[in-house]
């Protein structure tokens, strides 16, 4: 364990953890667009940035992206110095200005006090902010259906030759943690399209509404060990079933026990 | 559109199958296509077990490597620091306004493509112009007709 002051109070941290982990852990408020605990830290949004000093320093500060400083013992950070909420302000006048019609972004930069670019505003652009959030989760839960392709202006989320992604089995997973919601996915009666590829979705069995797509639930008993009829209930039937289930456990618990 | 992929075991031969082969893979099938067909990288992704989406990913970042069929011969116009000055830019009018073709497009008959490059170090030969693998320069804007029929 180590501590580090922040905002003039001293916090426990272990040694080498993510500055911004620890952040959040303590509930100050840092904005990050790029971040999600199931992936490691990219620093693609810089968002997350602090100020940061020791007390050997003299004086002199750093300022890093926190999702991507590990902490260590005297560390003194301050998370919303004026210098690091102009750096904000910075930021998020270049996202105004690439991403004009985003409420996400224009939400956080009314936050910062920042209601219109003082940059050019791009004309005809999306609202992807490059963070490659949607990639590398698909990547971590082993997909790896879409990717970054091009590089520079020409950079953008896309699957592979552009055409319906192979190895996407619809978990949606990409379009839910999109920071700014432009992935997009439609959702019918008992079909889902994503990346213009449509999946069957699995109905529950006891009400009929609708749970996962039967390729995501295929993709999980086969790789990753968990049967297949596991899904064929949905999540709030199972729980109405618990009591019939966890009863059976018990009565067979006693009958073991006498 | 359907490619002879039979040239393309002998390449895999070359190389550990493991994801490091990536890039020399693709720059052999770059090399013996001229570009990547589409069924060779799902070939690659295959053979090498890396996903089709990053094998795509990686074929797009390089500007060495082109999805799309190159002409037979591949005129390089740079457009350097040096070759700017010394008036790249008239000659790179003067092959597009002959050929009816942008830089970065093929002719419809697969003859020619134009490509810019941005110095290839070869600064005292300023403007220069490399059909396929030859070095031309300096180059004049009346010298297309040579750049474009020699060999």
């Amino acid at each position: 364990m180590v501590s580090l002051t922040i905002n003039g109070r001293i916090v426990k941290a272990k040694d080498g953890e993510m500055l911004l982990a620890v952040l959040r852990r303590e509930k100050i408020d840092v904005p990050a667009m790029c971040h999600h605990a199931a992936v490691e830290p990219f620093g693609a949004c810089r968002l997350c940035v602090v100020e940061i000093t020791r007390a050997e320093w003299k004086g002199w500060c750093d300022y890093v992206t926190s999702c991507l400083y590990p902490v260590s013992p005297g560390l003194i950070v301050n998370t919303h110095s004026d210098k690091v909420n102009e750096l904000r302000r910075t930021i998020l006048d270049l996202f105004l200005a690439r991403h004009p019609d985003c409420p996400e972004i224009a939400e956080l930069a009314g936050e910062y006090g920042v209601f219109k670019t003082t940059y050019e505003t791009v004309v005809g652009g999306n609202n992807c902010i490059l963070c490659g959030l949607c990639t590398r989760i698909c990547d971590r839960m082993g997909f790896t259906a879409i990717s970054t392709v091009g590089r520079g202006h020409g950079k953008e989320v896309a699957p592979p030759l552009r055409q319906a992604p192979p190895d996407c089995v619809g978990c949606l997973a990409c379009a839910e943690n999109c920071p700014t919601k432009f992935i997009e996915y439609k959702l019918r009666k008992k079909r889902v399209t994503i990346w213009e590829r449509e999946f069957e979705l699995l109905t529950c069995t006891k009400c009929g509404k609708t749970t996962i797509t039967k390729d995501f639930a295929e993709y999980l008993s086969r790789h990753r060990a968990i049967d297949a009829g596991y899904f064929e209930i949905c999540d709030e039937c199972r729980r109405k079933n618990l009591a019939v289930s966890m009863g059976e456990i018990v009565n067979w618990e006693r009958e073991l026990l006498t | 559109m359907n490619h002879d992929l039979g040239r393309l075991p002998a390449i895999f031969k070359r190389y550990p199958k493991s994801p490091e082969s990536l890039i020399a893979v693709l720059q052999d099938i770059q090399k013996e296509y001229q570009f990547l067909p589409s069924e060779a990288l799902a070939e690659t992704a295959r053979v090498l077990e890396v996903p089709l989406s990053k094998v795509f990913s990686v074929s797009t970042f390089y500007n060495a490597f082109s999805l799309h069929p190159k002409g037979e011969k591949v005129i390089r116009i740079c457009v350097g620091t040096t070759c700017h000055i010394r008036g790249a830019k008239q000659i790179q009018e003067q092959l597009e306004s002959q050929l009816k073709i942008k830089a970065g497009e093929t002719t419809p008959d697969l003859k020619f493509s134009i490509e810019t490059v941005s110095c290839v170090g070869a600064c005292a030969k300023a403007p220069v112009v490399i059909v396929n693998e030859k070095y031309h320069g300096p180059v004049k804007v009346s010298d297309y007709k040579k750049l474009v029929k020699g060999k």
